[in-house]
């Protein structure tokens, strides 16, 4: 039995749902695609894989590592041997990430007692590994060492990576996005219903679109008649540029999520307030909350800041966003009361006419 | 190359310098960590500048960094911020810190730091030691923009001045560490390590400061101790505040040596200093990071941040070198740390050692901490009896069968 599963899972590679899958999976599933590699996902995340997952580790580690060793575990019991966990450390000279997702390989290596293949990638430019050198890498640990065929499935990430960037930039939510990414289709904008309030969710992708530990928050907004924008909408450009024009730096790696989000749409007054979602005990996120917070509240931005742990119940969670919401629509009905936009519907006939007189003289 | 030129543009616009405060007008503070101060005060009197040291830390001092800082902040930083705004309200007008961007949250800290104390009125101009760009360099620019000191002299004493006194008060340290628990005469060591700490504080000339080491071996090696006295050694490690700041830490080393056990410390202060300051060709010896990343390879491929290899590394380096426990220690939501203490737990199955981790921040208690230590050290010395026995059974085997 146990030849025939390695034989079956011999061509195939375990990528876990979580961490760096919410930010770069259709690269990843274009690149190994390119190279002839099939590709196992993991389960959804459930509360039973984040208790497996918490069984591995420290109990201080944040919740989203929690998850990850749960993915990588669900992987394993599905029978997959060859697993791709990549170290992340920096993307640009000096911008870091966080430690534990640059020491994600580490930490699986010696919490998980199982034998299995890790394909364990660096990209760290402060050091002058390219991107270029993280495609080799991964190629070279799997025992690929044609240049021809690994150009062309670096190309071939890169298209499917470019789709799915411009479908979500164009303002599809993130799993359809990523569905008509891996059919190699571009699907155009839906007809967008406009909804009276709008708010940008500060969070990481990891966070957020995983719809346990968020508790699916964007569909609960959408119920309430609340348009969410993410990070996902806003372009790598656009959130740098925000950045600056705040007048701080960019230090974290995965910071554009966040930070960039937030400001580009707090300089562009197209939302209503802001609501972060960050991890309990998450280090970066506990700094960028507090940075964004500081420019809201000079602006008079109202802004929430949600944390969870996988502890966190859902009834709790609610309550606090509706009544973020219910605060959100008085203060904009205030606003607009405050700036005469709203006119009182004139209650009789003589008051009517009296009002469309007083148009036309104001016209003339 | 272009990113590069844009970021230093972006650091140069945030940290301006502020040239409006006459060098004679300034006066200097900056956060405490352990020991540092002796050798710094030495460094920048000499140069010709007053200075106002901060109140030590206490509890009370922590309670104002935590009224002014967020809520998921480590605790450093929250000392660190206590620090500022006590020497600000004493009249320091410029404060100094050094930062290494990319590490963890401690490259964010004089960054917060500025936005905070702004908020909260003060007014002051930041110096900020950057140590990844250039190390000597930047040090000698910060201190020439502080003092504007035209004479080598004065840099010469205050850099000579400032080294030797951390050289000396370090091996003070390492001796207080060796003595302390073998003294016959409980508190002899205690004594002698404050009364050297005075004189270190006082002295005030090139000379003396370079006598000061030798003074200090032999000041030490007249108390009386009982060298057969079988003592376990524990390897104290973790992140580098918490190490160095006896405060941070709720003095673990002295109720370890009080428990009858030799301490080593992964790291002194005048290491860190030579460490960093050296240009990295005048190395000849292997440093501590290159001999821990050697020591880590089983465990970790690379490094990733913080203090982490460290760690890792010296918890295997103790192993193979005789130490019969380690100990780990770090403040509340640390990130590196957090990483190595996962690890931690392999490496000490699989090295066989024992390996505790104790975890500091605002709400610490000390009496909590004492009887996990306690629990710590009987099984450490247990373990030492135990294996001191296996190996007298094996030696008088091997003499029966010879």
């Amino acid at each position: 039995m146990k030849k025939d599963n390695t034989e079956i899972y011999n061509n195939i590679i375990g990528i876990p749902k979580a961490i760096s899958y919410y930010n770069n999976y259709p690269f990843y599933f274009g690149f190994f695609k390119g190279l002839g590699f099939d590709i196992l996902l993991s389960d959804k995340t459930t509360t039973k894989l984040i208790n497996e997952g918490s069984n591995y580790v420290v109990s201080d580690t944040c919740l989203p590592i929690k998850v990850f060793v749960g993915h990588v575990i669900n992987l394993l019991e599905k029978g997959c041997n060859t697993i791709f966990i990549p170290s992340l450390q920096s993307t640009a000279y000096k911008v870091n990430n966080c430690t534990k997702i640059r020491g994600l390989p580490e930490i699986i290596r010696n919490v998980i007692d199982r034998s299995f293949k890790m394909i364990e990638p660096t990209l760290d430019k402060t050091n002058n590994i390219s991107f270029k050198d993280f495609c080799y890498d991964t190629a070279h640990q799997l025992d690929i060492f044609d240049e021809n065929k690994i150009e062309v499935a670096i190309q071939y990430g890169w298209s499917i990576y470019n789709n799915f960037q411009q479908m979500t930039l164009a303002g599809i939510p993130f799993e359809d996005a990523i569905k008509y990414a891996i059919e190699n289709k571009i699907v155009s904008k839906p007809i967008e219903i406009v909804k009276p309030l709008s708010v940008v969710i500060m969070a990481h992708g990891y966070n957020l679109f995983d719809e346990r530990i968020s508790m699916s928050l964007i569909k609960k907004l959408e119920k309430m008649g609340v348009k969410a924008y993410t990070g996902l909408n806003v372009s790598k450009q656009d959130a740098i540029s925000s950045i600056e024009k705040l007048g701080e730096i960019q230090y974290w790696a995965n910071e554009l999520d966040l930070t960039g989000a937030a400001a580009y749409y707090m300089l562009n007054n197209k939302v209503d307030g802001i609501i972060a979602l960050s991890a309990f005990g998450c280090g970066p996120d506990s700094l960028m909350v507090d940075e964004i917070q500081y420019h809201a509240s000079e602006k008079g931005l109202p802004m929430m800041h949600l944390t969870i742990d996988e502890h966190t119940g859902e009834a709790g969670f609610i309550t606090r966003v509706e009544a973020f919401v219910d605060m959100l629509i008085r203060r904009k009905r205030k606003i607009l009361k405050d700036n005469n936009n709203i006119k009182r519907l004139p209650s009789s006939k003589r008051e009517q006419t009296a009002k469309k007189d007083d148009k036309t003289v104001s016209f003339v | 190359m272009n990113e590069l030129k844009q970021r230093k543009e972006q650091k140069n616009r945030f940290f301006q310098k502020d040239n409006t405060i006459a060098a004679k007008d300034r006066i200097v503070a900056w956060p405490r960590m352990g020991n540092i101060d002796l050798a710094l005060v030495a460094l920048v009197s000499s140069l010709g500048v007053k200075i106002v040291e901060p109140p030590p830390n206490t509890n009370e001092a922590l309670e104002i960094g935590v009224k002014n800082s967020i809520e998921g902040i480590c605790l450093p930083y929250k000392l660190n911020l206590a620090n500022y705004i006590m020497a600000l309200e004493k009249g320091a007008n410029t404060l100094m810190m050094f930062q290494a961007p990319g590490s963890c949250r401690f490259g964010n800290y004089t960054k917060m730091a500025q936005k905070t104390l702004k908020k909260l009125g003060y007014k002051f101009d930041m110096v900020v030691f950057d140590m990844y760009q250039s190390k000597m360099k930047q040090t000698l620019q910060a201190f020439w923009h502080v003092t504007r000191c035209m004479n080598p002299y004065r840099y010469y004493k205050g850099f000579s001045m400032g080294f030797n006194k951390a050289f000396a008060i370090d091996t003070a340290e390492r001796l207080l560490f060796y003595t302390r628990p073998r003294e016959l005469n409980k508190g002899d060591a205690e004594r002698c390590y404050k009364k050297w700490y005075k004189i270190i504080r006082e002295t005030n000339s090139v000379l003396g400061c370079k006598r000061l080491k030798k003074q200090v071996i032999e000041d030490f090696k007249q108390i009386p101790i009982d060298k057969k006295k079988i003592v376990p050694k524990v390897y104290l490690l973790g992140e580098f505040f918490v190490l160095l700041d006896p405060y941070a830490n709720k003095e673990i080393e002295k109720t370890l040596g009080d428990l009858g056990v030799e301490v080593e410390r992964q790291i002194f202060f005048s290491d860190w200093l030579e460490h960093v300051l050296k240009p990295s060709f005048l190395y000849k010896k292997e440093s501590h990071r290159e001999r821990c990343v050697r020591f880590a390879e089983k465990y970790m491929k690379r490094a990733i941040g913080g203090e982490t290899i460290e760690t890792v590394g010296d918890t295997v380096f103790a192993s193979k070198n005789g130490i019969d426990g380690v100990i780990h220690i770090m403040p509340f939501s640390c990130m590196p740390e957090i990483v190595s203490q996962n690890i931690l737990s392999k490496v000490s199955r699989e090295e066989d050692i024992p390996v505790m981790s104790l975890v500091f921040d605002e709400q610490t208690g000390k009496a909590g901490y004492q009887t996990r230590i306690e629990a710590f050290i009987d099984l450490v010395k247990r373990k030492k009896m135990k294996s001191k026995i296996k190996n007298e059974n094996k030696k008088e085997e091997m003499l029966a069968k010879c």
